[in-house]
């Protein structure tokens, strides 16, 4: 019994370990995104890419951070070009295994610490 | 002729404070924009489409009316909208744009016994200049409105802050402040308090003028 409980375990850890390897967002530092109205264009062009599965912009820290759907990849070239389309600049992109959901909860997280 | 002298003065203000432009005249690459401002003596509604992200293409129609009534103008014109230079700073943007027209006016002079209809060409060349943070807002606008033997160049200035930050999809109220001008049609400076409300999907203003008129404007892109 003992031995049924260690296996579960370790087995719902290398699943979860797993599924959150999965999840893959670009997140990138955005220079002159001071206007929800004015940034709309970064989230409607990242939206009507096919690979993304979520869509999350912060102003006031400058964030744009896009999760992709399961087993879908895209350059953050791409990610970099659209928004700079829309009228802005890339200072900082980078790739993290972290969803949408968890960068959204640490940013309102610090913020709130403030 | 006190306008005159008006116009003059923020003309050189705004070339003073050039370098810090915003507040876009046309939305992102692809995007139809549909602006409308509305006023006892100044209606105006236009439509563009961006083709790239710094040129945008549209239609307008504006009606334009002098204070005491004696004069009014109706202009159907294309436009153009280019976006010159914009400065993305960490916490702030600011842009330069040219914004221009030509079309058709029609006008009207009323006096005493009668009245003098014309139709003319107009052309409407102009410049923007704009900056804008989280919390503060400035921009400086000067258009000619140009035919033969018609000059109603408008100026206007604008200055703002937000009552407090919002999230990105939480709308965010503003107090705005705009003084402006039409030459030949307003002695008068027009300044309207406005609040202005800006959510990622509209942009509307509301507010009454120092003639105690109502205005209104909208931004809308899709």
């Amino acid at each position: 019994m003992k031995k049924l409980v260690c296996v579960s375990l370790v087995s719902l850890s290398l699943f979860s370990q797993l599924a959150l390897a999965a999840t893959q967002t670009i997140q990138a530092k955005v220079n002159g995104m001071v206007c929800a109205f004015c940034a709309q264009g970064i989230e409607k062009k990242i939206r009507s890419l096919s690979q993304t599965k979520e869509v999350y912009v912060n102003l006031k820290q400058r964030i744009v951070a896009v999760e992709l759907k399961e087993g879908q990849t895209l350059s953050e070239n791409t990610v970099k070009d659209l928004i700079k389309d829309a009228g802005y600049d890339v200072t900082a992109i980078e790739v993290t295994d972290h969803p949408v959901a968890h960068i959204k909860a640490e940013i309102e997280a610090k913020q709130g610490a403030k | 002729m006190p306008y005159l002298k008006f116009n003059d003065a923020w003309l050189f203000m705004a070339m003073l404070i050039s370098p810090f432009a915003t507040a876009a005249p046309m939305g992102f690459s692809e995007s139809f924009m549909v602006m409308g401002d509305f006023n006892n003596n100044w209606r105006e509604l236009n439509m563009n489409y961006a083709t790239t992200p710094r040129d945008a293409f549209g239609i307008g129609a504006t009606y334009m009316r002098a204070d005491d009534k004696s004069k009014s103008r109706t202009l159907e014109e294309f436009t153009y909208t280019r976006l010159i230079h914009r400065w993305n700073l960490p916490h702030a943007q600011a842009n330069f744009w040219f914004q221009g027209g030509v079309g058709a006016l029609q006008g009207e002079n009323r006096r005493l016994g009668e009245n003098d209809r014309f139709d003319k060409v107009m052309v409407t060349p102009g410049v923007q200049f704009d900056y804008e943070t989280t919390r503060l807002y400035f921009q400086a606008a000067h258009r000619l409105y140009r035919a033969s033997d018609i000059n109603h160049d408008f100026t206007s200035v604008r200055a703002g802050f937000s009552f407090y930050e919002t999230d990105y999809d939480k709308t965010q109220p503003w107090f705005i402040l705009e003084a402006r001008n039409m030459n030949g049609l307003s002695e008068n400076v027009e300044v309207t308090p406005m609040l202005r409300l800006i959510n990622k999907n509209y942009f509307v203003e509301a507010g009454v003028n120092n003639s105690r008129e109502p205005r209104f404007n909208f931004m809308y892109i899709f």
